[in-house]
C-alpha cells in the first residue's frame, strides 16, 4: 500500500561543514521523531548509499522527489551531488533531509536521510572530500549518475574507488552512438571492479524475458539457430527517440552476443532510416533491420520486434506493444501449428520502478557488457 | 515432434529477474472448487502476467460437474477479476490467460476420461509447445485422491512423456491421510504410480515468505546459530491463531480438527524450520533430510503426558471483532454435543543435542482473539543481576519473534536504559518488517510453491516421511482424547486467547505465553 511520504528538513542550505552535517543529521532524527506525526516511532533503516549526481538546481529538485519514493523500498542515505561547473563563484554548500514513511495508521514510521551538495566552479573538486566521510560504513555505495552522457571528471577516482554499483541511464546519452562506444570503454577499463546498470537496458529486461520465453519449447528451439533477420520498429517522433534507439541497439547486441553471431558490416539503405546491420551466424547471414515510424500521437511506447527464419520451413516471431502502452502481444507462427500468441504486462516503467529493482539485484550483469561490447563494434563500423 | 531435442535456450542465460519454468501444462483435479477459484487461477494468472510463466502454460481443469471449455474459462475469468479485484484494463490480460485453460467433465473413476485428457495433453503439446511436461494438482477432497492416482498410472500419465526430456509432477493439497495408518496408504499408493521425487505434497504455510527467511536468517547470519541451542534458549513458543471460526467447513471441521487441520502440518513444519541442523546445501534433500531429523527427535507424550504436557478446548459463544460470534456447537453442520478440538496447546521436547530439556510450547486455535502466526524464542536471563534495586524489575529476558502472519517481519526484545541520572531499564523492540523496510508485496504462497513446483525445487514441500513422523507425533494424542472423549475437553471464550487451562499449562512451569 503506498503511503504518504513526509520530507522532514532542517534549516536552509549552508556553507558544507562536516561536523556540522553530522550534527544536523543527528538533529534530523530527533525532528523526525518528534515529527509532524505524534504518536509514530521513527524507525531508521538503511540498507547503502546511494550517491547521485545532478548537474542544476531543477535536476536536484527533481531526484529529491524520486528520492523519496526510492527510500520507500530501498531504504539508505542518499548523497545528492550537484555540480555546477560554469558558476563564477566557487563553494560548496549542504542541507540534510529525512523522507518519513507513513505506511498505514498506527505503523511505524520509517525514515531515511538525504543530504543535499552544491557545490559552484572550482569547488566541485572538493565534492570527494565531503562526500566520502559521509559514506555509511559496512554498507555498499551505489552511484547514480543521472546527468545525461557518462563522463566523470578526474577528480571523481576517489569516490569511484569506493564505489561498488555505478547506475546510467543510456535514454540520456546524446549522440546515444557515440556515448556508447564511450561507455563500453570505461567499462572495459574498470571491468570486475565496478558493476554496470543502465536504466535502460533494465526497460528491455522484459522485452529479452518474453523473446527467450518464446524458443523455450524444443519445438521452437532450432529456429533460434535459424534466425535470417531482425526487425525493430520504433517511433519516428516522440521524446523517447533516443531511448528506443538505444534499446533496438542493446537488443540487438544481446541476441547477437547470446547466438554467437558475428559483426560483419552495416550500411544505410534509406537516408532517413537508421542503419542496417549485417551478422554472420552459424547458419548463414542475418540483417538487422530498424524501422522509424510514423505514429500518430508518438509518445515513445510503441515497439516492436521481430525475428525471421526463412528457408524450408519459415517461422516467424513478433512483440509488440502498441499505444496503449502496457501490453505486448507476442505472435508465433512455425509450421504444422496453429499460430500462438499471448499478450503479458510490459509497461513502461518510470525511473523510480527500474531503479528500485536495481538496486535490489546489485549484482554484476555480464550479459550486459557482453551486449555493450557488440554495440561498440557495430558503432565503429 | 523433438523428442530428443535437449538444446539449451542461450537467450535465457542470465536473465536475471525471474525464474522461468520450462513449458509445462498443467491439470488441476477438482477445479470446480473453491481452492481452484480463490487461490490456484489467481495464483497462475498473476505469474503469468507478470511474465514468470512459459509461453503457452496450459491449464486443464477437471471435475464432476458438467462444463465445457467456454464456461470454465468464463468462470475461471471472472475468479480472477473477483479475487484479484483487477480493473477493466486488465481484460488483455485475462483474455490471454483464458486462451491456455480447457476443461474436462471427469467423476475421477472412469477410465475414459483419463484417455481424453491424455488426448487433450498431447494436444497442447502440439499446438501450444507445452513440451510433454506436466502438472497434476489434486484439489479434490482427499477420498478422491487414490482413485485419481491410480487412473493416472493406468493412463500412462504418471511417467516423463519423453524420458529425459520432459517431467511430470504431482502437487497434492493437505489433509494428507487423517492419521498415520491411512497417510502410510495413501503414501504407498502414491509412490506406486509417482517416484518419490515427482510428489509435492503442498502445505501453502511453507510458501510464506517468511519461513523462507527463517532459514536465511538463520543460516545467512553469523549472530544467531551460536545462540540457537539449550545453552542459550529457554523455551520457544509457537502461535498459530485465527479470528475465523469454521466458515462454512462445519462437516469437515468435525472430522478433522484443530490438530490435523493445523498442528500435524503447518505447526509441526514451522517447528521443524525453528529447529532443525543446518543442511549441506540449501537443496531439497539437504533441507527435508535435517526437518525429518528433528521431527524424529520431537518425544513421544505417553497417556500421562498427554494428560499433563496437552489441553484441548472448544470455542463457546463470544464477541470477535465488535461482532458477537456463536460458539462451536451452533456452527452449521457442527454436532449440538460435538467434542472436536477448536484449540489445542502443548508443550514437546526434542531430544537431541542441542535442543535437550527445552521446552516447546506450542497453541493453535480458530476464534482467538486475532489472527497471528508467531515463533517467539525466549532466551534465558542474564545469569547475574547487575542492576539491582531500582529498575531492574524492567530486566526480561531477550524474546526473538518471527512473525509469520499478518505482518510478516522479525523482532528482537532487548533492554535499554531509561535516559536519565536514575538506573531504569526498559524493554524495547527492534524490529524488522517485511512492508517497511522493502516496500513491494512479498508473493502469496500459492505463486512461490506453483513456480517451485514448476521449476522442480521441491524445497518447501512434504516428504513422505516428514508426513508420517508428523502423524506418528499427534496420532497417540488424538487416540488419547478419543478415549476420553468429553472428559477434558476446556472450553473458550470466542475473542479471547484460550482456556485457562493453557495458560496453567505454561504457568506450572513458571512461564507465561508471550502476549503476539
Amino acid at each position: 500500500m503506498a503511503g504518504i511520504i513526509e520530507a522532514i528538513g532542517l534549516g536552509e542550505p549552508r556553507l558544507a561543514n562536516m561536523a556540522d552535517l553530522e550534527g544536523e543529521l543527528s538533529a534530523l532524527w530527533r525532528s523526525a521523531a518528534e515529527g509532524p506525526a505524534p504518536g509514530y516511532a521513527v524507525t531508521r533503516a538503511c540498507t547503502m548509499t546511494l550517491l547521485i549526481y545532478v548537474e542544476s538546481d531543477e535536476a536536484a529538485y527533481e531526484v529529491t522527489n524520486l528520492v523519496a519514493e526510492v527510500t520507500r523500498q530501498n531504504p539508505c542515505r542518499a548523497i545528492i551531488m550537484m555540480l555546477d561547473s560554469e558558476a563564477v563563484s566557487s563553494g560548496l554548500e549542504a542541507w540534510v533531509l529525512a523522507h518519513c514513511h507513513l505506511p498505514v495508521a498506527g505503523e511505524k514510521q520509517v525514515c531515511s536521510e538525504q543530504v543535499t551538495i552544491r557545490a559552484r566552479g572550482e569547488a566541485g573538486q572538493g565534492l570527494p572530500s565531503v562526500v566520502l566521510p559521509l559514506t555509511v560504513s559496512g554498507l555498499p555505495i551505489f552511484l547514480w549518475w543521472r546527468a545525461g552522457d557518462f563522463s566523470p571528471p578526474p577528480y571523481f577516482d576517489d569516490i569511484l574507488r569506493v564505489t561498488q554499483h555505478v547506475i546510467v541511464d543510456t535514454a540520456r546519452f546524446s549522440p546515444v552512438g557515440r556515448h556508447l562506444q564511450d561507455l563500453a570503454a570505461w567499462l572495459h577499463k574498470f571491468s570486475g571492479r565496478i558493476q554496470l546498470t543502465d536504466l535502460n537496458w533494465s526497460r528491455i529486461t522484459p522485452w529479452r524475458e518474453l523473446i527467450a520465453q518464446c524458443f523455450d519449447s524444443p519445438d521452437r528451439r532450432p529456429y533460434l539457430d535459424r534466425l535470417t533477420e531482425v526487425r525493430i520498429e520504433y517511433e519516428q517522433d516522440s521524446a523517447r527517440l533516443v531511448t528506443q534507439r538505444a534499446q533496438g541497439l542493446l537488443l540487438t547486441g544481446w541476441l547477437a552476443s547470446r547466438l554467437g553471431w558475428e559483426f560483419l558490416m552495416s550500411e544505410r539503405r534509406e537516408e532517413a532510416q537508421p542503419r542496417t546491420f549485417y551478422f554472420k551466424s552459424a547458419a548463414g547471414r542475418v540483417k538487422v533491420e530498424r524501422n522509424l515510424k510514423r505514429v500518430e500521437n508518438a509518445c515513445g511506447v510503441c515497439f516492436t520486434i521481430e525475428l525471421r527464419a526463412e528457408g524450408a520451413s519459415p517461422a516467424r516471431f513478433s512483440f509488440t506493444r502498441r499505444q496503449d502502452g502496457k501490453v505486448v502481444r507476442t505472435l508465433a507462427e512455425v509450421p504444422g501449428s496453429p499460430p500462438m500468441g499471448r499478450s503479458v504486462r510490459v509497461e513502461v516503467l518510470d525511473e523510480v520502478e527500474i531503479l528500485n529493482e536495481e538496486l535490489k539485484l546489485g549484482v554484476r550483469d555480464w550479459l550486459y557488457e557482453d551486449a555493450l561490447s557488440v554495440v561498440a563494434r557495430m558503432i565503429a563500423s | 515432434m523433438a523428442e530428443t531435442t535437449t538444446l539449451s535456450n542461450p537467450l535465457q542465460e542470465g536473465i536475471r529477474i525471474h525464474r522461468t519454468p520450462n513449458p509445462c501444462a498443467m491439470v488441476i483435479f477438482g477445479a470446480s472448487g473453491d481452492l481452484t477459484e480463490r487461490k490456484l487461477i489467481p495464483a497462475l494468472f498473476y505469474l503469468a502476467r507478470e511474465r514468470m510463466l512459459p509461453a503457452g502454460f496450459s491449464v486443464i481443469g477437471c471435475a464432476r460437474t458438467p462444463a465445457t471449455n467456454d464456461s470454465f474459462r468464463e468462470k475461471m475469468e471472472g475468479a480472477v477479476k473477483k479475487y484479484l479485484k483487477l480493473s477493466p484494463e486488465s481484460d488483455a490480460y485475462v483474455e490471454s490467460f483464458g486462451k491456455g485453460i480447457f476443461y474436462i467433465a471427469d467423476d475421477f473413476g472412469d477410465p475414459a476420461a483419463y484417455t481424453q485428457l491424455k488426448d487433450a495433453l498431447d494436444r497442447l503439446d502440439r499446438e501450444r509447445g507445452t513440451a510433454g511436461n506436466r502438472l497434476f494438482y489434486l484439489a479434490t477432497p482427499p477420498s478422491f485422491f487414490p482413485v485419481i492416482v491410480k487412473h493416472l498410472g493406468a493412463a500412462g500419465l504418471a511417467k516423463p512423456k519423453f524420458p529425459e526430456a520432459s517431467w511430470t509432477r504431482i502437487i497434492i493439497e493437505k489433509p494428507f491421510g487423517r492419521d498415520l495408518a491411512s497417510a502410510r496408504e495413501l503414501n504407498r499408493i502414491v509412490t506406486e504410480v509417482f517416484k518419490e521425487d515427482q510428489v509435492y505434497r503442498i502445505d501453502h504455510y511453507l510458501g510464506k515468505e517468511t519461513v523462507q527467511n527463517l532459514l536465511v536468517f538463520r543460516y545467512a547470519n553469523g549472530i544467531f546459530e551460536p545462540f540457537w541451542n539449550r545453552r542459550y534458549i529457554n523455551h520457544v513458543q509457537l502461535c498459530v491463531a485465527e479470528d475465523l471460526g469454521v466458515e462454512n467447513r462445519g462437516s469437515y471441521y468435525e472430522e478433522a480438527g484443530l490438530v490435523r487441520d493445523m498442528i500435524q502440518n503447518h505447526v509441526l513444519q514451522l517447528l521443524s524450520l525453528v529447529t532443525m541442523e543446518p543442511p549441506a546445501t540449501f537443496d531439497a534433500t539437504s533441507v527435508r533430510d535435517e526437518k525429518a531429523k528433528v521431527l524424529r527427535a520431537i518425544r513421544p507424550l505417553t497417556a500421562d503426558q498427554i494428560d499433563e504436557f496437552t489441553v484441548r478446548a472448544q470455542y463457546v459463544e463470544g464477541w470477535v471483532g465488535g461482532k458477537r460470534v456463536p460458539a462451536y456447537r451452533a456452527e452449521p453442520k457442527v454436532s449440538p454435543t460435538s467434542t472436536t478440538e477448536t484449540y489445542a496447546a502443548l508443550k514437546l521436547y526434542i531430544d537431541n543435542w542441542r535442543w535437550a530439556d527445552v521446552p516447546f510450547y506450542l497453541r493453535s486455535g480458530k476464534r482467538l482473539a486475532k489472527r497471528v502466526s508467531e515463533i517467539s524464542i525466549q532466551f534465558r536471563r542474564v545469569p547475574h543481576l547487575l542492576f539491582k534495586g531500582v529498575g531492574a524489575d524492567g530486566i526480561e529476558p531477550n524474546v526473538l519473534s518471527v512473525n509469520v502472519q499478518p505482518n510478516e517481519g522479525i523482532s528482537l526484545k532487548f533492554c535499554a536504559k531509561l535516559p536519565g541520572a536514575t538506573m531504569q531499564i526498559r524493554p524495547v523492540q527492534m524490529e524488522f518488517r517485511y512492508g517497511e523496510s522493502f516496500g513491494a508485496p512479498p508473493p502469496t504462497a500459492y505463486e512461490t510453491l506453483l513456480l517451485d513446483c514448476m521449476l522442480g525445487d521441491a524445497t518447501l514441500f512434504n516428504r513422505s516421511d516428514a508426513v508420517e513422523l508428523s502423524w506418528e507425533l499427534v496420532d497417540p494424542i488424538l487416540d488419547r482424547w478419543r478415549e476420553q472423549g468429553a472428559k477434558g475437553l476446556a472450553f473458550y471464550q470466542a475473542g479471547s486467547w484460550g482456556p485457562a487451562e493453557a495458560d496453567a499449562l505454561i504457568e506450572r512451569d513458571g512461564r507465561q505465553w508471550y502476549r503476539v
